[in-house]
């Protein structure tokens, strides 16, 4: 086993979006640090195209595991939990005393949406006897929407530099400190949003429009 | 009122049993689907549900038929053994597909962004089951419940039971945040 080898979990449905984009930064981060890091995606286990078993040596070989993951309805999406609950009820032994963290992220802006996908997180440690290093929320998903951090010019150098802290902190086994929380935050003015949600509302309807649908409101399923 | 329960319990359980005779003896209508034998798949994040068909997702599986007891109901309960302090993936299968509820068109209320949901108000009662004493997952379910809530706008309580709690705990629990979510 490598000393400080990195497996990076995607816990998104969509391999190449905004959370494979915090993998892949997070892994090549790590890389720079000299150390080994992998990225795996839940979904082809979930999917079948990957066989659970085969995870028994990739856990073997990496003793610090991280989830990013998005947020689908306000916690984990049904795949990862599901992914959680196989680890926990199969592979528990294998993850005895590893390090874990995890990064959450959404579309919304607020970033406390983010609180109740990181808890889960941690009591997910707790329930395989991980020691648990933290958790970072991003809430400025939909402005990444797969772009590589370079491409998002000063955002992406915060949010890597925000990274590249967390990163030391866990190299050193310390829990993640409050400065990457606060790179990542978004701040919006409350009085923002309504022009922004006038924005997006736009944009959603120009959207529905390009595939001939102009009524967004449609209730389908009331008697 | 009219009541949809997802259960999602996995082990035998007295939730069931009380919760449909407590609905039963105030002839109270509801819809009751036992998640397990449900073929649901998972949401892709596709998003045709928001452009392409508002509301629908193109995949086909049992869902429709949860949808069309959840828009024509008053309130929704979940049932579900605690799982990370959260939902069991036998409950977030169904959570996940919720978001067809939901518009993709953005109001403000009380300083959040919010989709505008699509059936209107109603009201959201999750009903955990505790296993084991990991730190902090009662308190981050009911966060989740709560978030769920807010994000569906709906008003919600919580509540949350122990594998060891006796039939006659569950029964008067239920019955009296039942009265509440009804008032």
């Amino acid at each position: 086993m490598y000393e400080k080898s990195l497996l990076i979990l995607n816990g998104s449905c969509r391999k190449n979006k905004t959370s494979y984009i915090f993998a892949k930064t997070l892994k090549e981060r790590w890389e720079n640090t000299g150390n080994k890091a992998e990225i795996i995606h839940i979904i082809e286990y979930f999917d079948g195209t990957k066989d659970l078993d085969s995870i028994k040596d990739i856990i073997k070989r990496n003793n610090i595991i991280c989830l990013v993951s998005p947020i689908y309805v306000d916690t984990l999406p049904y795949p990862t939990i599901w992914f959680l609950e196989k680890l926990s009820t199969e592979f528990s032994n294998l993850l005895l005393y590893k390090r874990f963290f995890a990064i959450g992220q959404c579309g919304f802006p607020d970033v406390s949406l983010c609180e109740s996908l990181l808890g889960s997180c941690k009591c997910f440690a707790e329930t395989v006897k991980m020691k648990w290093l933290g958790g970072l929320g991003y809430g400025g998903g939909a402005i990444i929407d797969g772009r590589s951090m370079e491409d998002l010019g000063k955002k992406g150098k915060k949010i890597t530099h925000a990274l590249d802290l967390a990163l030391a902190d866990i190299f050193k086994d310390k829990e993640i400190s409050s400065k990457p929380q606060e790179l990542l935050n978004i701040k919006i003015p409350k009085l923002l949003l309504y022009p922004l949600s006038f924005i997006l509302n736009y944009r959603a309807k120009k959207t529905g429009k390009r595939y001939g649908v102009s009524d967004l409101t449609a209730k389908p399923y009331l008697k | 009122m009219k009541s949809v329960i997802l259960d999602a319990m996995e082990i035998e359980n007295h939730i069931e049993g009380t919760l449909k005779e407590l609905l039963i003896k105030k002839n109270e209508s509801f819809s009751y689907f036992k998640l397990k034998n449900m073929n649901i798949l998972p949401c892709r994040s596709c998003a045709s549900c928001c452009y392409k068909t508002p509301g629908k997702c193109v995949f086909q599986d049992d869902m429709p038929e949860i949808l069309k007891a959840v828009a024509n109901s008053d309130i929704i309960v979940l049932v579900t053994p605690i799982r990370f302090g959260g939902y069991s993936s036998q409950l977030k299968k169904a959570i996940d597909k919720l978001c067809l509820i939901g518009m993709p068109l953005y109001i403000v209320k009380n300083s959040h962004m919010l989709h505008p949901m699509r059936y209107g108000n109603k009201s959201l009662l999750g009903i955990g089951m505790a296993d084991g004493d990991i730190h902090g997952q009662v308190e981050n379910f009911q966060q989740l419940v709560g978030s769920n809530a807010l994000n569906m706008q709906l008003n919600h309580k919580t509540l949350v039971f122990k594998k060891n709690d006796t039939l006659h705990k569950l029964e008067t629990q239920l019955q009296n945040i039942y009265q509440e979510v009804f008032q």
